[in-house]
């Protein structure tokens, strides 16, 4: 109980924290090293859900994979930061681009406060708990489910995968005529 | 035991940390990340439903094909990347204006 509390707490703090620093940075490098920190925020909350399989494939499909590709396609096109040439007023605000952009970004955040505000007290079931906290494994109910209920989803998502990888291995690959 | 209230919300506020990056950064990579934030964020809510209301595994089974799904569009998305590169020697959004070099 404790433990899921501080859990949570930990996970949570890491998540928002990451994520808030991953948009006010603007080294893009820095960027990607605090979207890992976003990711195994969520990990640790998926953790707190009982979801371990989930929490674990997280950890090694995105920590692992995604933001290891991400750094290399940073360090492979030079890795610059781009900053704002324009206006010197919105460059010391901390978002990149130009003022739409900044404009649409407040108002996203204005639909956040919404949805907060909306979930907080239009929802009936917010301070909901679940009070079993005996998390058994997760991992064999899964496996049967994927290869009962959901065999052609895991078949198809096979296909995407070769898909995926001949394509980003084909749109990757030098022309011809430009190796010369 | 932590409600059910707050995984939404840190579910939501992922959603729209990720709508900003995408919306207010100009590189390819930092949308490309925005993205992943949103595919993040869905993946929690799912699974929170899973646990909250349906009390099934079936939203597990969801967050799993949405990172398998991730995976794929981040490897893609990177190729592009790199290609645009290669063609345009900058990874500027707003120089990706044409379709054929």
């Amino acid at each position: 109980m404790l433990f899921l509390n501080v859990l949570f707490g930990v996970s949570a703090v890491l998540t928002i924290a990451s994520s808030l620093l991953c948009v006010f940075t603007k080294n893009i490098m820095h960027a990607c090293v605090y979207l890992l920190g976003a990711l195994l925020g969520v990990a640790g909350l998926y953790m707190t859900l009982g979801a371990d399989f989930v929490a674990v494939t997280q950890i090694m499909v995105y920590v692992g994979g995604i933001v290891i590709l991400m750094l290399f396609a940073v360090m492979l096109t030079g890795g610059k930061e781009f900053v704002s040439k324009a206006q010197k007023l919105l460059n010391l605000v901390p978002l990149m681009g130009n003022k739409w952009t900044f404009l649409i970004a407040s108002l996203a955040s204005l639909v956040f406060a919404g949805v907060t505000v909306q979930l907080y007290f239009k929802l009936p079931e917010f301070f909901k708990t679940v009070d079993n906290t005996e998390f058994s494994s997760t991992v064999d109910e899964l496996g049967k489910l994927l290869i009962t209920d959901h065999l052609l989803a895991f078949e198809l998502s096979s296909v995407l995968l070769l898909g995926a990888l001949v394509g980003a291995a084909i749109i990757a690959r030098p022309r011809k005529e430009e190796v010369k | 035991m932590i409600s059910y209230g707050s995984y939404l919300l840190i579910s939501a506020f992922l959603f729209v940390i990720g709508l900003i990056i995408m919306m207010a950064r100009k590189n390819i990579v930092a949308i490309l990340l925005g993205i992943e934030f949103i595919l993040n964020s869905a993946a929690l809510s799912f699974v929170t439903y899973s646990k909250f209301i349906t009390k099934n595994l079936d939203g597990h089974i969801f967050a799993l094909f949405i990172i398998v799904i991730a995976a794929a569009e981040a490897a893609v998305g990177l190729a592009i990347i790199i290609r645009f590169f290669q063609i345009k020697e900058t990874i500027h959004i707003d120089e990706a204006t044409e379709l054929r070099n």
